[in-house]
């Protein structure tokens, strides 16, 4: 029988669990300062109370909503901006130019902009998730068309396959593994979005209880958001994996004993 | 079955193929030998119409369908499994799905690869893929087989079984072929006409060479036939003339 110190994800969790010991006991001996560095049962606490008394909800609904949407809106976006720009030359060369320069950007500097534009309500919040995973999902889509293998494109023609062929055979499931390659990196754009954007204006949500935490000096409210929001992350990155596990059976399933 | 007339190929004031002429009639087995680069792969590329030749043409008789083109690499889709791999061809052609796999399953069968239709090409080893790329190939039945140095990644011993599998099933099935290869022992085994594409830019035909060897052939014992060794000797000597000593040292 294998010792459970041999699994990865046993490992893993000892290291953090160590981590948050040394913490607590260094802040309970007086090593660490409680008013920066609240010890982590202080936190908890904290993270507790917040879910009891029910008040985050709300807060977590809208942070939650703004970067889900921002995150379906702005995939759908980059599919079809980067599959319109890959197959129609005019396109790419309206779109390259623009994708090219909010790519070199940090595009979280677009968030004042979007609250003139948009108001301190959701939709500055999800336009902001919308730019920033857009963006990455339109370079994912479009490089991955160009990159297409054409020795495969050779062989469906060969065979006999026309544009519909090649599209559905070939493309389609090249861009699905170049996306779904993508994903995680496109749900933390989407929070990072949804939490910038309540940052710099709101009245609900998950930055917006951020900023508030900061400017009242709460160190414990501060790092227990901080952990919510990791958790939260880390959850839908779960999520992320099993999709693609899911949808790129072809790549990770399990390798067999091979026979020549 | 097939005429190429004239064939001028590539871009530019220096053709890579210039004016070549062959012929592969019904049932024979027809190699195209030369040095890398002499432009062999265009001209299989330019007969299945994945490149548009400058001047001259292709002439498709006898078959209805297009010819079954074997590449080099096997370009299988990597997110389907086997059996749908082989089954796409038929697919395409508006087969429906149940006989589409159920013609995939009988030619994996045939080829030895019975229980591993459900297999993505990740999960086969070299020689399984290519037996794949053959059977996806040989599911539509075509009259006329292209094949680009289709053996060239495996190891001796697998690439000595298939090309043998491969040379019984064209000979039974009366299956006319048009090789590509470097490879002068081989093209001498398998063909009935062997044609010597010289140098390229400005590949042409040397020389043909018609190899009377009886069929049906074995690939080990053909080699140990009384004509053969002549034949072979006249080839290696006619590249040699053609490319020069120095450069024949590079094609090597």
């Amino acid at each position: 029988m294998k010792l459970l110190v041999e699994k990865l994800w046993v490992r893993r969790l000892l290291s953090l669990l160590t981590l948050a010991i040394v913490w607590e006991l260094m802040a309970r001996f007086g090593i660490l300062n409680p008013f920066y560095a609240p010890p982590p049962s202080e936190i908890l606490r904290v993270v507790y109370s917040l879910f009891a008394e029910g008040r985050i909800l709300s807060h977590l609904e809208a942070t939650f909503t703004a970067a889900l949407v921002g995150l379906v809106i702005g995939v759908a976006l980059g599919i079809v901006c980067g599959f319109a720009a890959a197959l129609i030359p005019l396109v790419a060369e309206l779109l390259e130019p623009v994708m090219m320069l909010l790519n070199a950007i940090p595009r979280v500097i677009l968030a004042p902009l979007f609250v003139i534009w948009l108001g301190i309500e959701l939709p500055s919040k999800i336009a902001l998730s919308v730019v920033l995973v857009a963006v990455l999902i339109f370079f994912a889509v479009y490089s991955g068309i160009k990159d297409v293998n054409q020795l495969l494109v050779d062989r469906v023609r060969t065979l006999g396959g026309g544009r519909m062929i090649l599209l559905r055979e070939v493309y389609i499931p090249s861009v699905t593994a170049w996306v779904l390659g993508s994903l995680k990196v496109a749900v933390g754009f989407a929070f990072t979005g949804a939490v910038v954007g309540e940052f710099v204006a709101a009245t609900r949500g998950l930055g917006y209880l951020l900023q508030f935490a900061q400017s009242t000096y709460n160190a414990s409210l501060t790092l227990g958001l901080i952990f919510l929001i990791m958790a939260f992350v880390l959850l839908l990155f779960v999520c992320a994996e099993a999709i693609e596990h899911r949808l790129l059976r072809w790549r990770y399933r399990g390798s067999v004993e091979k026979v020549a | 079955m097939l005429r190429v007339l004239d064939l001028v190929l590539g871009y530019g004031h220096e053709p890579v193929v210039e004016k070549v002429s062959l012929e592969v009639s019904g049932g024979k087995f027809v190699s195209l030998v030369g040095p890398s680069g002499s432009g062999k792969t265009s001209i299989l590329r330019a007969i299945t119409g994945l490149l548009t030749p400058r001047a001259g043409h292709v002439e498709l008789n006898g078959s209805q369908e297009s010819p079954g083109f074997l590449f080099q690499d096997d370009a299988l889709l990597p997110w389907r499994t086997a059996r749908e791999n082989v089954a796409l061809g038929l697919r395409i052609r508006k087969a429906s799905k149940i006989t589409a796999l159920t013609e995939a399953d009988a030619w994996l069968n045939r080829l030895g690869l019975e229980g591993f239709g459900g297999r993505f090409p990740h999960e086969l080893s070299g020689g399984q893929r290519k037996r794949v790329a053959i059977a996806q190939v040989l599911v539509l039945k075509p009259k006329l087989l292209l094949m680009d140095e289709p053996f060239a990644s495996l190891d001796a011993i697998v690439r000595t079984r298939l090309t043998q599998e491969l040379l019984t099933w064209v000979e039974r099935e009366h299956l006319s072929v048009l090789l590509v290869t470097h490879d002068l022992e081989e093209a001498l085994t398998v063909s009935d006409t062997v044609y010597l594409l010289s140098q390229g830019p400005r590949a042409r035909i040397r020389n043909s060479y018609t190899v009377s060897i009886p069929r049906p052939r074995d690939v080990l014992t053909t080699r140990q036939h009384p004509s053969f060794a002549p034949l072979l000797e006249r080839l290696w000597k006619d590249m040699f003339d053609e490319a020069g000593p120095a450069r024949f040292e590079a094609m090597k």
